[in-house]
């Protein structure tokens, strides 16, 4: 582990021990039922562009070689069973990744978008986080808003030079808070009673804060460690995935 | 592994029309997100309890602790919503820190408590869905909705492929265990990374076999699977259009 890696680490276990977070921590799905259902009907036209540009672009994937098909399909139930694997945690809370960020870099924001529509699916049926009627939002927040500023922060950092563990981090933890900010705004315009828009915000960030900073911190860590494994062990199956992203 | 999944195959009303059930629970949930008020989400909570719990024999108390999954994310939202930060005290409570107040309102209380007892309603339709169906059932409702058949292929596909991987990642998080990879946090961070890095070459690689197998099957592009369909009884449809036509009265009722 390098100098870098182990501040992380500390950096992680300060932040998590200071706010004592115990019980479930989960990525932030916006929970059955809890939006309106105008707010509803809008996130999911919101996301019909992104996942038709998916669809299509994985259409034109499978049209050039047909092998692709199983490669995306596992590709998707890696990217379910790294979310709902427990991530390993000081206080003993259970929390899990997103796997978003990583899917993100590993097989490119436009597959993701629909990789993660059936990934939110799933977990609403079968693990109950999230739900169908929030599935637009949370597809928005997750599938979409998240992979896009993580992959984006990627190539930034690799445009622009820096160190490739940096940037993993940067990448997956900001793609995370990112969701976070995105889904407590999805929350404020939903639900504001009281107080102004902005109030409503500042409240929901605030509230999720304990919870969501500690795990983009632990969540970009892990993904690094999870790169440099892969870069150390599996080239070959990197260049696989990669192809998946030069298709898109 | 997937508890929803094991026992959902041993639910008493797996063997129901599976669109039944779909139309049921989607109909249900969207009346309880429209109709978005105290005794309606509390009828429907009660009535999808007593589907699932009675009719569909899941136990009990699996069922409540299913429903408290999403207590974290219900109670810190709730709070979000009740608690104000603002300098003039509302009319409920108000207690000060500082300069300013941390406060609510009955109407906000009023409102955050509507909203929770919507979810968990909403909640009782999804679990009655899932706890009812099992996945490939419920693929096959959405292939007669005329889901894009691309998706459909990727859904079956993924769904066999989570408990394949599964079973690979528990199987190396018991060998990473019984050498010692758990031992401290410094220790689990690592056996995590290498963990999912050894599930994503091996996931890889199973694609590859995975294709091979289907290319000597014949694999043209579509997976043909044989499915057992249970034809809807008419007494069923009859209770759930009542049912149904009840609820929407009940919530246009309301509304007005």
């Amino acid at each position: 582990m390098t100098k870098k890696q182990k501040l992380f680490i500390l950096a992680a276990a300060v932040l998590v021990f200071t706010f004592g977070v115990t019980g479930t921590a989960q990525a932030m799905h916006i929970m059955e039922g809890y939006l309106p259902a105008g707010f509803c009907i809008a996130w999911g036209v919101i996301c019909l562009p992104f996942l038709f540009a998916g669809l299509r672009s994985i259409q034109k994937a499978l049209a050039e070689n047909r092998r692709v098909l199983p490669l995306i399909a596992m590709a998707g139930a890696f990217i379910f069973v790294i979310s709902s694997l427990k991530i390993p945690s000081v206080t003993g809370s259970c929390s899990h990744m997103t796997g978003t960020g990583l899917g993100a870099i590993l097989f490119g924001p436009a597959s993701v978008s629909i990789l993660g529509l059936i990934v939110l699916v799933f977990q609403a049926l079968l693990l109950a986080h999230g739900g169908l009627t929030t599935l637009g939002a949370n597809t928005f927040s997750m599938a979409i808003a998240g992979p896009f500023v993580s992959f984006g922060i990627y190539k930034l950092c690799q445009k622009g030079g820096v160190n490739r563990r940096l940037a993993v981090f940067l990448a997956a933890a900001l793609g995370d808070l990112f969701t976070y900010c995105i889904t407590a705004f999805q929350l404020a315009i939903a639900h504001n009673a009281d107080t102004t828009m902005g109030g409503a915000f500042a409240k929901f960030l605030a509230v999720f804060a304990p919870t969501q900073i500690p795990l983009a911190v632990i969540e970009g860590i892990l993904t690094v460690l999870i790169m440099a494994a892969l870069e150390t062990y599996a080239k070959p199956e990197l260049r696989a995935a990669g192809f998946l992203k030069e298709e898109h | 592994m997937i508890t929803i999944d094991r026992l959902c195959y041993n639910s008493k009303l797996r063997y129901v029309n599976a669109g039944e059930k779909f139309a049921f629970a989607m109909l249900t949930l969207a009346a309880c997100v429209i109709g978005h008020s105290v005794p309606i989400s509390c009828l429907i909570l009660i009535l999808t309890g007593i589907l699932t719990v009675w009719k569909g024999g899941i136990p009990v108390s699996r069922y409540l602790r299913y429903l408290l999954v999403p207590l974290v994310f219900l109670l810190l939202s709730t709070l979000a919503i009740a608690v104000n930060v603002s300098a003039v005290p509302l009319d409920l409570f108000a207690v000060p820190v500082g300069k300013l107040y941390l406060t609510g309102s009955r109407a906000s209380l009023f409102y955050a408590l509507e909203l929770l007892l919507t979810a968990m309603g909403s909640v009782s339709c999804l679990y009655f869905l899932s706890f009812s169906t099992p996945m490939p059932d419920i693929l096959n409702v959405l292939r007669r909705l005329h889901c894009p058949r691309l998706v459909l292929e990727l859904m079956l596909l993924i769904y066999r492929y989570i408990f394949v991987l599964f079973d690979i990642a528990s199987a190396i998080s018991t060998a990473q265990d019984s050498r010692l990879g758990n031992r401290n946090y410094k220790t689990s961070m690592k056996s995590f990374g290498a963990m999912i890095s050894a599930l994503f070459v091996r996931a890889m690689k199973k694609s590859g076999a995975l294709y091979d197998a289907m290319e000597s099957r014949c694999y043209d592009g579509t997976i043909r699977v044989l499915n057992e369909t249970f034809p809807p009884k008419k007494r069923e449809m009859a209770l759930i259009a009542a049912a149904e036509i009840l609820l929407y009265i009940l919530v246009i009722w309301e509304r007005v």
